[in-house]
C-alpha cells in the first residue's frame, strides 16, 4: 500500500488533487473533516490546531500500515492542516483507494478512530465569533 | 535532554521546549518528578499525559537519557 501523509498550514484544497485511480481500483472513499461553528456550546469563528509534526506524521504512517493487514487498500492520502482554521474549512482530508468499498470504508473509519486516540495533534484554542 | 511541551503541558509550563540536563538514565517516574519540581503545574496534567521518546510513545520500563528528545503528549484532539 502506498501511504502519503502531510501536515500543512494552507487550505487543504491546494494539496489534494483529484485522485487518479488505477484500473484495479473499484472504490474511492474520501473524508473531509471540517471545522464546525460550535465548540463546547459556544459559537466560534475558527479553531487553532497544534501538532508535534514529526511524530504526528510518523504516527499516521504507522497506523495506516498497521491497518493495511485488516483492510488491504491500494493507496491512502492524508493531509492534516495546522494553525488557525476558519469555520467551514477542512482540518483533515483522507482519501482511500481500494479494490472494494468494504476495505476503503473500513480503513477510513478505523484510521480516524486511531487518529483521535494516538496522533499528537491538538485543538488548542477557539476564536469566538 | 530536550523536552517538548504541547497543548495543556505547554500552558502549564509556559514553554514549548526546554533543555534539561540529565545524568545517567531516568525512569518515567523519576523524569516526571524532575519535571514537576521545575514546573509544579505539570502535576495537574501528569495523569492524562503520555511521554514520547524520540518521536515514539514510551513503553513501560523505558529509561530516558540525556541524548533523548522527550515530548509530553496530553490527550490528543486532531481531525
Amino acid at each position: 500500500m502506498q501511504v502519503e501523509v502531510e501536515i500543512v498550514e494552507a487550505p487543504l484544497e491546494e494539496y489534494v488533487p483529484r485522485p487518479a485511480a488505477s484500473a484495479d481500483v473499484g472504490a474511492l472513499a474520501e473524508f473531509w473533516g471540517t471545522v464546525r461553528d460550535e465548540e463546547g456550546g459556544t459559537k466560534i469563528a475558527a479553531l487553532h490546531y497544534e501538532a508535534y509534526q514529526s511524530m504526528a506524521k510518523r504516527q499516521m504512517e504507522t497506523i495506516l500500515l498497521e491497518l493495511e493487514t485488516a483492510f488491504p487498500c491500494q493507496r491512502v492520502h492524508v493531509v492534516h492542516r495546522r494553525g488557525w482554521i476558519p469555520v467551514n474549512e477542512a482540518a483533515i482530508y483522507v482519501g482511500v483507494q481500494a479494490c472494494h468499498r468494504k476495505e476503503a470504508f473500513g480503513l477510513l473509519t478505523s484510521f480516524m478512530d486511531r487518529l483521535k486516540q494516538d496522533v499528537p495533534i491538538w485543538k488548542t484554542e477557539a476564536r469566538p465569533c | 535532554m530536550t523536552v517538548l511541551f504541547f497543548a495543556t503541558a505547554r500552558t502549564a509550563t509556559g514553554l514549548s521546549r526546554e533543555e534539561l540536563p540529565v545524568s545517567g538514565a531516568l525512569s518515567e517516574s523519576e523524569l516526571w518528578e524532575k519535571l514537576i519540581m521545575r514546573h509544579p503545574a505539570l502535576a495537574e496534567v501528569r495523569a492524562s499525559t503520555r511521554l514520547a521518546c524520540n518521536g515514539i510513545y514510551a513503553e513501560a520500563g523505558r529509561v530516558f537519557l540525556d541524548s533523548d528528545e522527550v515530548a509530553l503528549i496530553p490527550p490528543v484532539s486532531g481531525g
